[in-house]
């Protein structure tokens, strides 16, 4: 699993690649620490290249959400596949994020 | 300048450090007897008057005054309401609060003719209850303005263009001042009666509500919310969550309102039937699909959600339907595939099969 966070456009946007399971979890939580310092600036979670996500990796979504909106900042996630997009329909996620 | 006024001037300098301890004082005791009661005003404000505003109005009015005690605004305070309704509220407050000097006060909003209109404030002046603050404190008045927003903008504005002017405003434009507080005051009115108008809607619906009247209940933002205290998904959630032993973590459910109307519900009536109707089925359906999985976290909005899709395929809308429901909750995305995931998993159910 492999996350960079770069500046885009004024939006902070975190780029997913690989697998969010359990054991990639915790060095995830780390590598999207500096979303914590958005101060008011929007996330976007980039899962274009991200294959499978886990309750882990919903935890750490929801983390990076309720971090976000105490700061005003507004999360989108973007590109996800079908997979993973089936995953947030089975968990009842659906309406807890914005998609692009 | 005279010897009076300036000796008046000299009075007040050696006064304003205890009108600046007063303010915040009298600001907090305030403060603190708004919210013990729950009032929400529009804006509270405080000023100590400024030496050479004073010394303008020693300059207009001097003669007037024998003393520095005779200006009872050298601290003045303002509380401007949303709703006329509250302005006397506020002012029951300021009365238990502090000591008004009745004589001195003035309900401007009576003052009127019945034939006239404009400035309407009611003004208290007021001290510190003898004994509790420091006797120096306790023994300066100060002025307490209470109006309502739309009463304050008029008198900003008519502050702004008239008065302490040198120049005599023109009747004809005095008129039109005039015509503007009478159409604020008809707003003012409305708006109050608005608020008790939606007050009254609200608690009747509540009352419904308890009462299990659900057929009388229109489908509203208001009667959704006090519907989901009742938390008529909690049994269901439960079902699905204990599939994967999963939590269940808060989820707003107002986006539902959407697709709840999609759906053709009207009434809470009308989603308690749909509760009743489909909750075996949109069981069945979260865990045809939960179970082949570890999820173990799932939003507080599974129910319902299920719930949704399950009403929408018995009643024959088919992927149409569905991929309309993921519209409403996420307009910004292409819902079809996950719509025809959800329309092929759920071919499968003992429900599309009848």
């Amino acid at each position: 699993m492999n996350t960079t966070i770069k500046e885009m456009n004024g939006e902070l946007v975190a780029h997913m690649e690989g697998r969010l399971d359990t054991a990639a979890a915790a060095q995830t939580e780390k590598d999207l620490q500096p979303l914590n310092d958005c101060e008011g600036k929007n996330i976007v979670l980039d899962c274009n290249a991200l294959e499978y996500i886990s309750s882990s990796g919903l935890r750490l979504f929801l983390g990076v959400l309720k971090a976000a909106k105490a700061k005003g900042s507004r999360v989108f996630i973007t590109g996800m596949n079908n997979d993973i997009r089936n995953v947030f329909a089975m968990t009842g996620f659906t309406n807890l994020f914005e998609f692009r | 300048m005279d010897a009076h006024r300036e000796s008046l001037l000299a009075e007040f300098r050696q006064r304003q450090p205890h009108l600046v301890q007063l303010a915040d004082e009298a600001r907090a005791r305030l403060d603190d007897a708004l919210k013990q009661q729950g009032l929400q005003v529009a804006a509270l404000e405080h000023r100590v008057k400024k030496e050479d505003s004073l010394a303008g109005k020693l300059e207009r009015k001097g003669s007037k005054y024998h003393t520095l005690d005779d200006i009872t605004d050298l601290l003045g305070m303002r509380i401007i309401t949303t709703y006329t309704d509250d302005v006397d509220k506020v002012a029951a407050i300021v009365a238990q609060v502090f000591e008004v000097d009745w004589k001195e006060s003035v309900d401007k909003r009576k003052l009127h003719e019945l034939d006239s209109f404009g400035y309407n404030s009611l003004h208290y002046i007021c001290r510190l209850p003898q004994g509790s603050a420091a006797p120096e404190l306790c023994s300066l008045r100060f002025e307490i303005q209470m109006r309502t927003l739309l009463q304050h903008v008029w008198s900003v504005i008519n502050h702004d263009t008239g008065y302490k002017s040198d120049v005599q405003i023109p009747r004809e434009y005095l008129r039109q001042f005039n015509r503007i507080a009478g159409m604020l005051e008809l707003i003012d009115d409305e708006f109050s009666r608005l608020r008790t108008s939606l007050s009254d809607y609200r608690r009747r619906m509540l009352s419904l509500v308890a009462s299990g009247r659900l057929d009388e209940v229109e489908l509203s933002v208001d009667t959704w919310h006090s519907y989901l205290e009742t938390k008529p998904f909690e049994r269901l959630n439960r079902r699905i969550a204990a599939v994967n032993q999963a939590e269940i973590i808060p989820a707003s459910m107002e986006p539902y309102m959407p697709v709840l109307r999609h759906l053709g519900l009207l009434t809470l009536g009308d989603v308690q039937r749909f509760i009743e109707a489909d909750a075996d089925d949109a069981y069945l359906m979260a865990v045809s699909e939960l179970a082949v999985t570890d999820l173990d976290i799932l939003a507080e909005s599974v129910g319902l959600q299920n719930l949704c899709f399950v009403h929408a395929l018995k009643n024959g809308g088919g992927r149409a339907s569905v991929t309309r429901i993921l519209d409403l909750l996420n307009p910004n995305t292409d819902n079809t595939p996950l719509a025809e995931a959800i329309v092929r998993r759920a071919a499968a159910l003992p429900f599309m099969q009848l």
